[in-house]
């Protein structure tokens, strides 16, 4: 009998077992989170490095699989070499069995990494014994990002992650949002803060919504292992003198998270990683290198001060000596100076000298510049009367501190407020981009003024680059003609002209600080704006002297590799912060944002695009900033001018598993074949061609007899089954269905088929 | 006193003419039946399905009922899914190479691609051998460790054991692999050399 007569006489009679079986599965409670496959999802990231031939670890971290292909999103401290984890190998475990230790699996690459914001994306590449792995032939359980922005204060979360270093299962920590940190580097919702107790080994985890997307990664810094102070823990004698002790190598693994860095700046490193695109800067020079740490070049905060709003350009509306009882906004601000992505920093908030958990922020690396103003606060979130003392900690050691009260009504003294930057038009008015003005001879500012007397001493002091350039007369008073309350303009002025750079506007009035802002000037003027980048444009070339000559071009063929851009530039001051970013499809890709290290004024600003397989077709877009505020756009088409759609890109959908067993002996039957047939195809179809393109999955039972599904299944669709084995007889079944009735929720179907000896 | 024995024989019995035959015929049709059921067998066992890629240049005769794949890394793979865990595969590769290789070059660049992917990866042996159309080619035994890619369920893994058959063919290397358990290796040689004899590139 051969198998096509077979199939045909067992598809009639098996036609219906799988129904059967899928109405027979146990209904469970409707919930958004899928346990298990967060569970698989999961992994513990050990960061090694050989010493001797022993493989010591460095550094431990969860991390969750975000792709079926192997890309693990994780924290960029525990993945990049460094000082606090030296190692170069990643080693990824996985939870094989719920409840028990995870098992050491694959070997991992940095792919993508923000070392400020310490996200990392990597990627499974090898075995754990080094053996090269296909990554088109991994199909891992993964789950999806969701939009961070929705998050809501006192939502319910659940945080999972490993608490230990690797002899503990996964935990879920269950807990609600307690508020939101707001930064410069990433506005109000720079970081989500959350009442769950996560472990510091938690970090680089998930933290789930009720609708089980990823919305958060736990997220804290490790400061220097000191086995004295318990931050870390010996588990090898890694310099082989036969004790486990202080002067071996210590895991980072003390302190407790109280924030998630949201989701929303995952999706950037997401893109860039499944794009396989890398930039590079073939003739500039754009990458920050830390100069090493001396007594001159510490990090260091200073001039600590508060306002309850930020504008758009991230500076103080004003400055507050006390904030009004039901406040629920405000923003500490400080000037820094030799940061690196590698600062660790922390606020300590002590309300009425009792630690105040809700508005501190545990210890993160550094997400901004090297210098400048920055800001740490919330919004949102009230702050209960009381007196506040802010404490800024840089690599756990405490700096500069501030106190503010709140409590009482509104400040009825005079105060300045709301700053903004340009030049001035035919009839007196500030016009511009409002922080970033055009080179010249003259710079003005306009601010709010209220509550002003007339013969109040005020004080207008205007830096460059951090050196007073001009201030008001001393014993300036407040003109009557002013009035109290209105807008004010003032001007600096330089008769040989203000050179490009950073500048900043501080006023006082009656001697303390009222408002201060800071501003860039950059460029050629253009009106009222400044014109900094021009003669943005593409090219394709064999070498990149080649490209510099090459005609422009905006439509490429699929599969160009590399791509060019190119730009001019004008008048930009040394340090002056500028930020490219790249999008494919309106996705950003590729976000920098870093210091001008090169000439003033120059041509042919050069980026390369490469691809190994050549860049996926889409329309590619480059933006350049400067404060915020766009100075330059350009956009080129690859192919079809529209990014391929993945068909594998959705966790959403059913797992199918199972065990197939000997319908006599009733024992598993292992390396049984069993395909899935796309809904395009009957049994029929497929057993005329026996073609795998027909196939939507196939999976192959193990010595027990199990067998899982390597694809997720989809509601209301039809799927074929067969299910192969030497010396059985074969099932078939056409019309396998999973529909809301039979199976409401999002568990793992899990049948028992049984296969007929020959 | 004497005793004498009288044996009553059943004098032999003469077989007709027709007897004899149908004796004789009875043998034939058993022989026949025999013949034709093996003949059947093989039929259905050795059935072949053809494969023509003309942009390639290659058609071959691949066994009926193992599953196609022209998805990956190869112009063509067929396996046999009714196999209990390694499923035997034949597969066909066509590198381009410049016109100073060898064959020799050829091996090696496999063996080094083949030993940095995988640290399972042995050479038994190489060997230069003759295609059935006159074509010189090289063999190459190999093995290698093959595991399930599900980290989630429990897989033995598997010896497998790889025969490739390389020949240079216009300014081309073509590459014809079989792959096997290397428990069943033998067993399932005949089917390879099937494919063998009938390819054509």
């Amino acid at each position: 009998m051969t198998l096509t007569s077979k199939l045909r006489l067992c598809s009639g009679a098996i036609i219906t077992l799988f129904a059967l079986l899928l109405i027979g599965s146990p209904i469970q409670a409707q919930t958004g989170l899928d346990v298990e496959r967060v569970q698989r999802a999961t992994v513990l990231v050990m960061q090694t490095r050989i010493v001797g031939n022993t493989p010591i670890i460095t550094c431990v971290g969860s991390g969750t699989i975000v792709s079926r292909d192997g890309l693990i999103l994780t924290n960029a401290h525990n993945t990049l070499p460094g000082a606090n984890c030296p190692g170069d190998t990643l080693i990824i475990s996985l939870n094989i069995r719920p409840g028990e230790p995870p098992v050491a699996r694959y070997q991992a690459d940095v792919v993508q990494a923000d070392p400020g914001l310490d996200l990392a994306l990597i990627r499974i590449t090898r075995q754990v014994d080094g053996r090269l792995i296909d990554r088109t032939a991994l199909a891992l359980p993964f789950v999806e990002l969701g939009d961070s922005e929705s998050v809501n204060l006192d939502d319910t979360i659940t945080v999972v992650g490993y608490p230990g270093i690797g002899n503990d299962p996964i935990v879920f920590e269950r807990g609600t949002v307690s508020g939101f940190a707001a930064e410069p580097s990433g506005g109000d919702k720079s970081w989500i803060k959350t009442s769950a107790s996560i472990a510091a080994t938690m970090s680089g985890g998930g933290a789930y919504n009720q609708n089980g997307l990823l919305i958060g990664i736990p997220t804290t810094a490790p400061l220097t292992p000191n086995p004295t102070t318990g931050n870390c823990i010996s588990v090898q004698d890694s310099n082989a003198d036969g004790l486990i002790n202080t002067n071996d190598v210590c895991i980072p693994s003390g302190g407790f998270i109280n924030l998630l860095r949201p989701s929303a700046f995952v999706q950037p490193l997401l893109q860039a990683a499944r794009l396989d695109i890398t930039i590079s800067f073939p003739l500039q020079s754009v990458a920050t290198t830390s100069a090493p740490v001396t007594a001159a070049n510490r990090p260091r905060f200073r001039y600590l001060g508060f306002s309850p709003s930020v504008n758009a350009a991230g500076m103080p509306t004003t400055i507050i000596r006390s904030l009004p009882t039901g406040s629920d906004s405000l923003y500490l601000f400080f000037d820094y100076e030799n940061m690196t992505p590698e600062t660790v920093y922390e606020l300590r908030v002590n309300t009425n000298g009792i630690p105040n958990p809700n508005f501190s922020v545990s210890p993160v690396r550094w997400s901004g510049g090297q210098r400048g103003l920055w800001y740490v606060g919330s919004s949102g979130q009230p702050f209960p009367n009381g007196t506040y003392e802010f404490t800024l900690f840089i690599d756990g050691i405490a700096g500069d501190s501030a106190r503010l009260v709140v409590g009482g009504g509104p400040d009825e003294g005079p105060a300045f407020s709301d700053i903004v930057f340009g030049l001035l038009d035919s009839s007196g008015n500030v016009t511009g981009t409002g922080y970033v003005l055009p080179t010249g001879t003259t710079a003005s500012a306009r601010f709010l003024y209220r509550n002003m007397n007339a013969g109040t001493p005020w004080a207008a002091i205007w830096y460059y680059e951090g050196q007073e350039v001009q201030r008001t007369d001393d014993g300036t008073v407040w003109a009557e003609s002013d009035g109290a309350n209105g807008t004010k303009t003032i001007s600096v002025q330089s008769v040989t002209g203000l050179l490009p750079g950073s500048y900043r506007l501080e006023l006082y009035v009656e001697g303390r600080l009222a408002a201060v802002s800071d501003f860039t000037l950059a460029g050629g003027q253009d009106g009222s704006f400044a014109r900094i980048f021009s003669d943005t444009h593409f090219t394709t070339a064999s070498s990149i002297q080649e490209a510099l000559s090459a005609a422009p071009i905006t439509s490429f063929s699929a599969g160009t590799s590399p791509i060019f851009a190119m730009f001019d530039w004008q008048l930009i001051g040394s340090g002056t912060l500028w930020r490219i970013d790249w999008s494919v499809d309106n996705q950003v890709f590729f976000s920098q944002t870093q210091p001008w290290s090169g000439a003033p004024t120059g041509s042919n600003f050069l980026m390369q695009l490469a691809s190994p397989s050549g860049l996926p077709d889409g329309t590619y877009r480059l933006d350049l900033f400067i404060g915020q505020i766009q100075f330059d756009t350009a956009q080129f088409r690859v192919g079809i001018g529209q990014l391929p759609i993945d068909r594998f890109s959705s966790a959403e959908g059913i797992i199918l598993r199972g065990r197939v067993i000997n319908s006599v002996s009733r024992e598993g039957v292992p390396g049984v074949s069993v395909l899935l047939i796309s809904e395009d195809y009957s049994v029929s179809d497929f057993t005329q061609d026996w073609n795998q393109n027909q196939l939507f999955a196939t999976a192959t039972t193990d010595r027990n007899g199990r067998f899982e599904i390597n694809l997720p299944l989809q509601r209301d669709v039809q799927y074929s089954v067969v299910l192969l084995a030497e010396g059985y007889l074969p099932i078939t079944a056409d019309g396998v269905e999973i529909t809301d009735e039979i199976h409401p929720d999002n568990s793992p179907i899990d049948i028992t088929l049984e296969l007929t000896p020959e | 006193m004497s005793t004498t024995i009288i044996e009553v024989r059943e004098a032999p019995v003469e077989l007709t003419l027709r007897q004899r035959w149908s004796h004789y015929f009875a043998i034939i049709y058993a022989i026949l039946a025999v013949i034709i059921g093996i003949n059947l067998r093989d039929t259905a066992l050795y059935a072949t399905v053809p494969y023509s890629n003309p942009q390639v240049g290659i058609t071959a005769f691949y066994p009926n009922h193992w599953l196609i794949d022209n998805s990956g890394n190869y112009v063509f793979r067929v396996r046999d899914m009714s196999q209990t865990g390694f499923k035997t595969a034949m597969q066909v590769n066509i590198i381009p190479i410049n016109q100073d290789m060898t064959t020799r070059n050829i091996l090696e660049t496999l063996i080094l691609n083949r030993s940095q992917t995988d640290s399972t990866f042995r050479v038994l042996s190489q060997e230069p051998i003759q295609l059935s159309d006159g074509t010189e080619a090289t063999q190459m035994r190999s093995t290698f460790v093959a595991s399930d890619e599900d980290p989630f369920l429990e897989s033995i893994p598997t010896v497998v054991e790889r025969l490739d058959v390389i020949a240079v063919q216009g300014g081309q290397a073509i590459i014809i692999s079989f792959l096997s358990d290397a428990q069943t290796f033998e067993s399932n040689y005949p089917r390879f050399e099937q494919f063998l004899n009938d390819i054509d590139f």
